[in-house]
Order: structure tokens, then sequence, then C-alpha cells
């Protein structure tokens, strides 16, 4: 039997197509199945073009892949890119990494079609990136659980970008998949060919480590990792920076089974997301009780309102000039069988996260609307607190319209209060809801002002008709500067026509401060602490505020 | 749009250590690989350097500019990079690729002569425009903050 005597005709008689390209990128050699493979003709004219000028009509219909292609080509790594040469026919394209001289190219179909297992490695590589995808995740950690050697030492590490959905939020999915090709060769520069790098989808990857892992070397590859991946990128004329977040799971550390270390990484990973981002953690036991308590914290959360867990008290609010009650602020209480009162500064901003709020919003406006009918004195207003979560639809506005409908509360008694959180992103579509809302004949408060992103142009950027002055400053210390910054704020709110109210009034003597700077509205602790709904009656029957001012 | 002319002028932490002759000879290093790779890839510019600082210009097509920064960027010999202009560009201020000590020690000013003039780096390119002013502002300043400390 004969064999081919040279390299040239043993490579023109493979089924394989084959591309070897110089170092400036210019064909050198292309055997036939390389025409076959990727349906087109290969002829003398051939030597000496390009990749992409060869196969650039078919790539016509896809220029995002021929724009993959060609960054691929221009980086000296190994990658692949798979793309459809006809409707049913997909190729794969293996770029071999370039070193001094020329760089082999190979293109096959489920390559080789004779082996099973190849064709399956195939199906185990994600396109974009070259790394291998979730499937080959799962083959290696297989390969892990079923490995003979009793010691073999295997670590994960998730990596998660920061703030990618931005980039293609701004810059489009076309410079986000570049981006994502070069955070692989980031990665892939940091890492050893040992190593099994995947992507895990969207902008989730994953290195797997098997050999010398001591925690050192980990903890060194990872802050190398969020230092690179740190850096600047500079992608199609765009410069874009994002960051990097890390979670480790190592074999024999907290578990012995590799199915878990991909849960565990993903655990540690939320830690270092919540660690501030750009930085690494390993799993530790307490993350995964961390996340069953946020789990189950969820469900009941998810579940209180239905299960009516939740009640409003009512602080009332008092007006210095008249000495007497004029209204009152709702206050959110969940008392939960098991967790007892659950505190609001918990359950709000978990609410918020995962997007009960609207819910609850809801319900917290229309039971305000319903109770304050009941009141004996039906001129005494009533405040709700608005989240900023709630502020993103219209349907607030349809929820507070609904509610005086339905309930017969007149507008006027309705006050909203908000924070200054609301006005951090500058949307117009705040402003049109604050106005809806202020049509609609309900006021709307300032809460907490002093405390968030206090800038004076909120307070000029819409008619608020009540500041509300923070405890803190209202508690703070009896000094010339405290003093001063009180006095600021009540001069400010009389000279911009909004009244002002100070929170947290806990003592006669902080009482006559405030009424001394000219604050109009009181509420807090010397006058009265939240009170359930049925408890408003008779407050309202026996108050009288001077009888708590004289005492 | 690919192969328009970009400029690229960045700063970045020096990482490499030793005294001077060992300074000295991984500067010329860099000097050589990075000669040798920007020919290839149409690139030129200038890299100013001192005990302190990098300070980088970048010229060349868009993609062998982005292939070449991204190049730089895995190499651990420096951190911590700040891109002050990437933008198309009318014209190359540097018409090859060199490299200069730019900073306030004498010693180095004299150690590192050398190199500038070997790679005949041309001074008189960084005249007259703002960013490169600026870029030559922050390295003297870096270096002469970083010996006081």
């Amino acid at each position: 039997m004969d064999y081919p005597a040279s390299a040239d005709t043993f490579l023109d008689a493979l089924g394989t197509g084959i591309v070897i390209v110089d170092e400036g990128g210019a064909i050198v050699y292309a055997n036939p199945a390389l025409a076959q493979r990727l349906n087109i003709a290969i002829d003398d004219d051939t030597i000496g073009r390009s990749i992409i000028d060869l196969i650039g009509g078919i790539l016509l219909a896809h220029p995002e892949t021929a724009q993959i292609l060609n960054r691929q080509l221009r980086d000296v790594g190994e990658s692949a890119l798979t793309f459809n040469v006809a409707a049913d026919r997909a190729v794969t394209l293996y770029i071999g990494a370039r070193e001094e001289g020329p760089r082999v190219i190979v293109a096959a179909t489920g390559w080789p079609r004779s082996d099973a297992a190849s064709a399956d490695l195939v199906a185990q590589v994600d396109p974009l990136t070259g790394f291998g995808n979730r499937l080959q995740y799962e083959e290696r950690i297989r390969a892990f659980s079923t490995s003979k050697d009793r010691g073999i030492s295997v670590a994960v590490l998730v990596i998660d970008l920061d703030n990618f959905k931005q980039v293609n939020d701004t810059l489009g999915h076309g410079i986000g998949d570049e981006l994502l090709t070069l955070v692989a060769r980031r990665i892939r520069t940091c890492t050893r060919n040992a190593d099994t790098l995947v992507r895990l989808g969207g902008d989730e990857f994953a290195v797997v480590l098997k050999h010398e892992l001591d925690k050192e070397r980990i903890s060194a590859l990872s802050q190398r990792l969020v230092t690179l991946l740190g850096q600047p990128f500079l992608v199609n004329g765009h410069q874009v920076n994002i960051g990097a977040s890390i979670g480790i799971a190592a074999l024999g550390d907290l578990t012995n089974n590799v199915h878990d270390l991909l849960k565990h990484a993903d655990l540690a990973l939320y830690e270092a997301k919540k660690l501030g981002r750009s930085c690494y953690a390993f799993f530790e036991s307490r993350l995964e009780e961390q996340a069953l308590d946020r789990r189950s914290f969820e469900l009941d959360l998810r579940r209180a309102l239905g299960l009516r867990q939740f009640r409003l008290f009512y602080q009332p609010q008092t007006s210095i000039a008249e000495n007497r009650v004029i209204g009152f602020e709702a206050l959110l209480r969940w008392d939960h069988p098991v967790r007892g009162r659950v505190p609001p500064d918990e359950f709000i901003p978990f609410a918020e996260k995962i997007g009960e709020i609207t819910t609850i919003g809801s319900w917290v406006i229309r039971t305000a609307c319903e109770e304050a009918m009941r009141w004996a004195d039906q001129t005494l207003s009533v405040a709700v607190n608005v989240s900023p979560a709630q502020f993103t639809s219209d349907a607030l506005i349809h929820v507070i319209r609904d509610a005086l409908n339905k309930t017969g509360l007149a507008p006027e008694r309705l006050e909203i209060e908000i924070t200054e959180g609301l006005f951090l992103d500058q949307s117009e579509d705040v402003m049109a809801r604050l106005w809806a809302i202020k049509h609609l004949g309900v006021s709307v408060a300032m809460d907490d002002f002093g405390t968030g992103y206090s800038s004076l142009s909120f307070l000029n950027s819409f008619p608020f008709s009540k500041i509300k002055i923070d405890k803190s400053f209202i508690q703070a210390d009896d000094s010339p500067r405290s003093k001063a910054l009180v006095s600021g704020i009540l001069s400010m709110g009389t000279s911009l026509g909004m009244s002002t109210i100070a929170e947290g009034v806990e003592t006669s003597h902080q009482y006559n401060e405030i009424a001394k700077g000219g604050c109009s509205i009181a509420q807090g602790y010397l006058i009265a602490k939240p009170m359930p709904a049925s408890e408003i009656a008779g407050f309202l029957e026996t108050f009288t505020l001077l009888d708590v001012l004289a005492s | 749009m690919s192969n328009a002319l970009y400029r690229l002028v960045y700063l970045s932490h020096n990482n490499l250590e030793g005294d001077h002759a060992a300074l000295d000879e991984q500067i010329r290093d860099i000097l050589n690989v990075s000669r040798r790779n920007n020919m290839q890839a149409c690139v030129t510019g200038a890299l100013m350097f001192n005990t302190e600082y990098f300070a980088q210009v970048l010229e060349g097509p868009l993609h062998a500019v982005e292939a070449t920064f991204e190049r730089i960027q895995c190499d651990e010999r420096h951190s911590n990079a700040i891109v002050l202009q990437f933008e198309p560009s009318e014209t190359r201020a540097f018409s090859n690729w060199a490299m200069a000590y730019v900073g306030q020690s004498q010693d180095s000013a004299e150690q590192f002569a050398a190199v500038g003039d070997e790679s005949h780096f041309d001074f008189s390119a960084l005249d007259g425009d703002e960013i490169l002013g600026l870029l030559m502002e922050n390295l003297r300043e870096a270096e002469s903050l970083g010996n006081r400390q």
C-alpha cells in the first residue's frame, strides 16, 4: 500500500480542511478538503490571500461572526469558531496559536465524524471564546468523580464580570461579545494549559484547577485575575472598564463531592459581590447557611401579605403653632409567628430586591386610605412611604387613584413620602409620575432629608409639601454646629414655601429647639410612639399636646 | 473603520524591580520586543518611563492598537493603567517607536540617556499637544512624589 510521500500530499489526502497562514495572515497552503468543508473554490489565487478574504462571502450574512474571526486571527492565542456554511451545515475552525512562523487553522464538521467522542468535544466548545461550555464542565466533573485517583485535588473558580450588562446596554451586544473574547483571552494568560477554562454562560466563566492546589496559589491566581480583568479594555474604538468578582471552592475543603463545587463557588461569588465586587472569596460553610436563611426569609416575605402578617402602625404628627394633631404617618410592621417582629430596614430592602415591594406598597397605600377614613377627625392627613422601586412604572399612579376612588378618601388628606434616593438617576419618568400624583390632589413630602444624596436642586425641581428633617439631626448633640445645621434646613424650607417636619423628637428640649427654629410640625416618641389603627380613636380623644410638653 | 488611524495615550504603574543596571536591562528588553512587535503591526509611538510610572503613546490602525494594548495589559511588569486618550487621529506624532526616561532623578536621566538616544526619541513630537503635555507632567510629578515617600 502506498503512503503519501510528503507532508503536502498527506495533507492533500486528508478529509479535514487545513489552512496554513504566515505571520501576516496570508494563506501559504490550503488543502482540497478545505474547499469541501467551506463550500468554496480553492485555486492558485488562494495562496497569498487572507482567510477572511477567502471565506468573507460565507460570513457576509453574519457580520458579527466575521468580526469575531477577525479578532481571533489577530490574536496570538488559540481559539475556535463555529459558523454555518449552509443552512444545515456548521463548520468549526480551530485556530492554532500564533508563534514564530506559520499558523495552522483546521476546518472540521463534527471532526472527525467517525469518532463520536471527538464530535462531543465540538459540542463542548463555546464558539465565541473557544473555552469549554457548561457541557464540558459537567464532563470534566464527571471524569473527576469517577477517577480512581484518591488524592485528586480539584478547585473551581467562578468568575463573574461586574458591569458587563452596562456594556451590552450602551455599546451593543456586538461589542459585548468582543469584550467576552478579550476577557477569555486574559483569563487564558493567567492560567496553565492543564486548567479547564469554561464559559458557563453570559458573562460567567469558570476555571477548573486540578494540581498544586494550595490556598496561596489559588489566591494569587484569583488576585491576578481580579487585577487583570479590572484593567481597561479597548474594543472597536471604545474604552471599556469592567471588573470581575470570583468565588472559589476546593475539593477536600468542606466537601468531598465534586458536584458541590460549582454550587459552593457560586455562593462564594455571591459573597465576593457582597464584599464590594472586584475581589475574590473562598467558600465557607456559613455561606450555605446564609443562603438557606435568605431563601426561607424570601419565602416568608412572599407569603406575608397573603398570610396577613403585615399591619400598619400610625405615628401622630402635631402642628407646633396650633398645638394639635394634624395627621399620622403610616408605618409598616411585619409580625411573623416564628421570627417575631421583623424590622422594616431588614425586610423592605429585601422586598425591593425580590420585586415584592410593589405588591406590598400597594397594600400599604390602600390600607392607609381605608383606615384613615375611619378616623373621627376627617381632616387628619395620612402619610405613606413609597420606595423608589415603586416609581419604576405608572402602576403607582393607578394604585393611588384606585385607593382614593375605592375608599373615598379626600386626595388632599393623603401624603406620599419619598426619599432623596428617588432622584439618583434623574429620570424624566420619575418627575412625570411625581407630577401625576400631585395632579391627583395628593401631596408629596421629602423624607429623611439630609441623610442621602442631598442635592438642593431636588428641592427646587418639585413643589414638595414638606421637608422631613431626619432624626439624626434632631437628636444630634447640642453643639452650635448641629444647631446651625437644623436651623439652616428649617429656614431653607420656610423660604421655599415648604412645611418642615422634625422626626424623632424625643425630649421637650429637642421640641423647644425646633420650635424656636421655626419648624412647623413635630413627630416622635415625645408625642407618641407608633400605634395600631385600633388605638387611634382613644388616642385622639385623650391626647393634648400641652400636657405632654408640660410633663 | 477598523483601519482608521487611532492614538492611545495611557499611564501605568511601573512594577519593574531591581537596581539601575537591572532596570536598564529590562528596559532594553522591552524596547527590543516592542519594537519588533510594533513594527510588524504598523504601530508607532513612544514609551516614557521612570521608576514609578510608564507613559505610553501608541499610534496605528485601530485593531493593531487594540491588540497591542491587550498584549501589554497582560504583562505583569506594569499595572493600574489609566487611559488618557483613545480616539481617531489624523496624523502620527511619532514616526517610529522609541523610548525615553522622563523624570526628576539626575542619576536616572544619565543612566537611561542612552536608551533615548539609541531609539531616536524625538521630544519635539510632544510639543504643542495638550494630552502629551499632561502626560509628561503626570510622569514628572509621579516620580518626584515617589521619591519623597
